[in-house]
């Protein structure tokens, strides 16, 4: 199944997306009318300074938050008139996340950890899957450890470990260095470029961080709600530039 | 996702409910074989016999009992057929009556009563004519021995024939038919039990007893403590289950909602709905498991001590043992795991409808406090309460306490569900004068009591039932006692009272050492009129003195005369009827109505004393009433005579008094269970809510405050959180009682003060603070240990 999905030109695409918060006078837009596309294979930056969507964007096009208007297509399945259940189920076979804070069940082990969505799914899971999963990451020596034994770089590697287990059509990672030293999140980032380059994996990150923003193979650019500009890769530089233009 | 490995990591939210439910399942166990070791039985003095008749209704006549045994005697098979010819009968060993005779075995029988038993003669011969006794072994005499008896005569002397293997006092048949005066159980000895002829030949004259049904002839005092004993355990196993359920629910839902995160997080990974809700209840069945197993331990250990206890304090019979048979215990294992999911029920639904989003949220204010069900919820029991307490005054005696106990119980439900409505108002009312003052505590303390409406609600809750429950049943026990011993008036108004001493009754002996004159007694007796039951009363034809509202106590007197009370009836006999009545020993004497009585708290007939005797030689009188003689002089009078003398004011307390002590344990037992589930609860909230604030104190520390501020702040919200929960806990228990309070007034036609041991209720609420404080500012202190930018930077 999910190899059918992989064959899709786009991952993930999203049309015309609204999402209001509140109502009334207080309604506020944080996503206005956003069209996008997120083609397979590719890893994209979503940058904005505070306040433009770039989370909000994440959630709905991960299937977490229901957008008020348009539509999301996550590996060519509509979101739209999807059940709560059968959107946990799409998202449990075409989606991972990683998240800033590691997220990380506390009273499992990191090889427990890394099992849960296939655990979740009602499959055995495969050891050696599980382990290689691990290995890939640079922690098969840690299988057996707890969160409170791993250093936060050691936990959001096993948090992606987790999120690409299934083998996702899309890896989604919000601001997954910001709560890394600089060190860290070289590595962290290092692991998300090379699943995309030798798995084909399509990825889609948000951050604030123009370092991050570097290793991606193109940067959309949001500003209140709206996409300000989709540029191909660049580097930190020029990525903060335009981010301070953006934020001026 | 192995609901062990949660219970393993997150031990602490699981403890409460871990002690909570091992303790439920321990009292239900317990409880439940005691309860179910307190089945009637047959009585011992009768177990030899297979076939027993009881009179029914009416008493046998004398013919009419001839007539009876004559058809058994004629059943073939049959043997013999013993007329029981039971009457009180007490040995006085150093000027004491020993023993303890009850109304359907006093003691006193026909020697062939002892081979329904059978007790076999151990030592000497049977009696055989006045004077002749034999006794049970356990009375340590031997054949020869002169003894006194107390009978409802008096005391007599007697010399001991010979023992038997068994308690009582058996005399020769015909001593013992003069002394009983009346029949009212035939055994019969078969050689073999031809049950269909037996009741043909009874021919409805009485009712036929075999096999376990004999057990009906239990003795009144053993069933009666047995009673009461149940009564006790029902209220402590219904308080049990109520607050298991209640505490593992609240513990829950508190251990829930600080996961949600957790549980956001699994739904992000892709757990659905179900599978949440399915691992809390998997984590409720896991601890419920080991709690249960450990309670059912517990209980079948703690049942034999349990039984005893009850012995002791007179709840159970003398010579009861506690059996412990497997299937109770398997009821109670199942009980502890159906209350551990009844109680982790609405805490996995809530948490099956957290959103995947929440996973990556901060904050953990509480965005919605309440659900839609808790509204409902909460409402509905509001509405049940208050139909509960309004349909109170309305409800028979009985029913009144159990009435206002639903009540409260269904207000307390109500007030936990409805509390993060009711509870931040009454902070901010509370507490308006702290915001305004300067002290970072009072602030602090008020702020995040409102922030975190939920753990002040969860922490308030228990206060709220332990604090209504302690006010409740203390306060209907003093209102109840009080409005009823405001109306003992008649031993109030004489100077002092007669009463029994290790007796069930006065014997006539004691009526007639008083001073003539200066005083008065009644003494029942039970009769038939137009075959409906009444209480008589004999009386001294020249002592009785009420007021009448027609004829003349002057013509009251011969053995044929009768005083009545006017009753509700619809035609009340008048002055010169004629009153046919059936005594107790089935004799039907036709007596001429001399006078008729307004009303009377004593009986519904009088008679002279004489006419009581002629019929029933047993009777006793339970008290008499003495006026204008010295209280020492009194007590000499009837020293020796199993009786003393008290003043008139002090008698009513002085009677309730084993009454006082059993409601004392009682109020006791259940207050000591409530406070000790809810204090499990409030220390275990309170640990876990205090450990997931590490991080808050954290900012605390970095922002200038001290160790002392943190802990002071700390404290003050639990000691306001226990406040407001004891207000409302309180008013929940006075909405009860004003209940109880007007049902009551209705009973005795006379207003009742309300009365609340407020000592006692303040005490519990102290309780309550102490273990509240202790409970937040001991893991306050030891997380504040650490350096505080360490904790900064503590993960959940």
């Amino acid at each position: 199944m999910t190899i059918t999905q992989t064959h899709q030109a786009e991952a993930v695409r999203l049309a015309e997306v609204r999402r209001t918060f509140g109502t009334g006078d207080n309604a506020v837009a944080a996503l206005d009318g956003v069209t996008l596309a997120f083609p397979t294979g590719t890893f994209t930056a979503v940058m904005g300074p505070s306040g433009s969507g770039k989370t909000t964007l994440l959630h709905c096009a991960a299937g977490l938050d229901r957008p008020t208007g348009g539509s999301v297509v996550v590996a060519g399945t509509d979101l739209g008139p999807l059940t709560e259940h059968a959107l946990t189920l799409l998202r449990r076979e075409a989606v991972g996340f990683v998240f800033q804070s590691f997220n990380l069940v506390s009273a499992l082990t990191a090889e427990q950890n890394v099992a849960l969505p296939l655990r979740l799914a009602g499959r055995r899971p495969d050891r050696a899957r599980v382990l290689a999963g691990l290995a890939e990451v640079g922690l098969a020596d840690r299988a057996g450890h707890r969160p409170s034994e791993l250093s936060g770089g050691q936990q959001q590697r096993v948090a992606i470990a987790r999120a690409l287990v299934t083998r996702p059509a899309v890896l989604f990672a919000d601001e997954p260095t910001g709560a890394l030293d600089t060190g860290t999140s070289r590595e962290v980032l290092g692991l998300l470029r090379a699943t995309a380059d030798r798995h084909g994996q399509t990825v889609i990150m948000v951050t604030h961080d123009p370092v991050a923003a570097a290793y991606a193979d193109r940067v959309v650019f949001l500003a209140d709600g709206r996409v300000a500009d989709v540029l191909p890769a660049l580097s930190a530089e020029a990525i903060a530039t335009r981010m301070a233009r953006l934020e001026a | 996702m192995s609901p062990l490995a949660t219970i393993r990591q997150r031990w602490v939210s699981f403890v409460g409910t871990f002690v909570t439910l091992a303790l439920g399942v321990a009292l239900v166990a317990s409880t439940l074989l005691v309860f179910l070791s307190a089945t009637p039985a047959v009585p011992e003095r009768l177990a030899g016999t297979a076939v027993l008749v009881r009179a029914g209704g009416t008493p046998w006549s004398p013919d009419a009992l001839r007539d009876l045994t004559v058809r058994l005697a004629a059943v073939p098979g049959v043997t013999a057929v013993v007329p029981d010819h039971a009457f009180y009968a007490q040995l006085v060993v150093g000027g004491h009556p020993v023993g303890r005779p009850g109304v359907r075995d006093p003691q006193g029988h026909g020697w062939s009563v002892a081979g329904l038993a059978p007790y076999p003669l151990l030592d000497g011969r049977a009696p055989e004519r006045d004077g002749e006794l034999v006794v049970g072994r356990s009375a340590g005499l031997a054949p020869g021995a002169a003894v006194t008896v107390l009978t409802a005569a008096g005391p007599v002397p007697y010399t001991v024939t010979g023992t038997v293997d068994g308690p009582g006092l058996y005399v020769a048949d015909a001593v013992a038919a003069r002394h009983a005066g009346r029949v009212p159980l035939l055994g019969i000895r078969t050689a073999h039990v031809d049950l269909p002829a037996i009741t043909a030949a009874v021919a409805g004259a009485g009712e036929v007893l075999s096999g376990d049904a004999r057990s009906a002839l239990e003795d009144d005092a053993v069933s009666g403590t047995r009673e009461i004993g149940e009564q006790v355990l029902v209220a402590m196993v219904l308080l049990a289950v109520f607050s298991t359920v209640f505490v593992v629910a609240s513990t829950f839902a508190f251990a829930t909602n600080q996961r949600r995160r957790e549980f956001g997080l699994l739904r992000a990974v892709g757990a659905t709905p179900r599978q949440i809700r399915r691992a809390v209840y998997g984590e409720a069945l896991g601890v419920g498991a080991l709690a249960a197993a450990v309670g059912v331990l517990v209980g079948a250990l703690a049942a034999p001590p349990l039984g005893t206890v009850l012995v002791d304090v007179g709840f159970e019979p003398p010579g009861f043992v506690t059996r412990v048979p497997a299937w109770p215990l398997g009821v109670a294992y199942v009980v502890g795991l159906a209350v551990a999911v009844l109680g982790a029920g609405s805490a996995a639904r809530r948490a099956g409808a957290v959103g995947p989003v929440e996973a990556l949220r901060e904050a953990t204010v509480d965005t919605r406090p309440m659900t839609r069900a808790r509204w409902l919820c909460g409402g509905a029991a509001t509405v049940l309460g208050a139909v509960l307490a309004v349909a109170t005054p309305a409800a028979e005696n009985e029913d009144l306490m159990l009435l206002s106990m639903l009540a409260a119980m269904a207000l307390m439900v109500a007030m936990t569900l409805l509390a993060p409505v009711v509870i931040p108002p009454v902070v901010r009312a509370l507490t308006w004068p702290l915001g305004r003052l300067a002290g970072a505590t009072g602030t602090l303390a008020r702020e995040s009591s409102l922030t975190a409406v939920r753990r002040t609600a969860s922490i308030a809750a228990p206060v709220i039932v332990t604090v209504g429950f302690a006010a409740l049943i203390l306060g209907q026990v003093a209102t109840v006692s009080s409005a009823y011993r405001s109306r003992g008036t008649s031993a109030v108004a004489h100077e002092s009272v007669v009463r029994p001493e290790g007796t069930p009754g006065l014997s006539d002996a004691v009526l007639a050492a008083l001073p003539a004159g200066r005083s008065s007694a009644y003494t029942p007796t039970e009769v038939y009129v137009s075959g409906r039951s009444r209480v008589a009363a004999g009386v001294d034809p020249a002592a009785f003195r009420p007021a009448t509202s027609s004829g003349s106590l002057a013509d009251f007197g011969a053995p044929d005369t009768v005083v009545v009370v006017g009753g509700p009836d619809a035609a009340p006999p008048g002055v010169g009827d004629r009153l046919p009545v059936t005594f107790a020993d089935g004799r039907t004497v036709t007596l001429r109505v001399v006078a008729v009585l307004d009303s009377s708290d004593e009986a519904e007939l009088f008679v002279p004393r004489a006419t009581v005797r002629a019929h029933d030689p047993s009777a006793l009188t339970p008290l008499a009433y003495v006026d204008g003689v010295p209280l020492a002089e009194l007590r000499a009078t009837v020293a020796g005579l199993g009786a003393t003398a008290v003043r008139g004011v002090d008698y009513e307390s002085d009677s309730s008094a084993r009454d006082d002590v059993l409601v004392r344990i009682f109020v006791l037992a259940l207050i000591g269970l409530s406070v000790g589930y809810t204090g499990i609860a409030v220390a275990n909230t309170l640990v876990m809510a205090t450990a997931g604030r590490r991080r808050d104190f954290a900012v605390l520390r970095l922002s200038g405050g001290t160790v002392g501020q943190v802990l002071r702040s700390v404290a003050a919200e639990s000691a306001m959180v226990v406040g407001i929960g004891a207000a409302l806990g309180l008013a929940v228990a006075v909405a009860a009682l004003l209940g109880v309070r007007a049902g009551l007034a209705q009973a005795l036609g006379a207003p009742v003060a309300l009365l609340v041991p407020w000592g006692t209720v303040g005490a519990v609420v102290a309780g309550c603070l102490a273990l509240a404080v202790g409970a937040s500012v001991l893991p306050a202190r030891l997380a504040l240990r650490r350096r505080a930018v360490a904790l900064a930077g503590d993960r959940e």
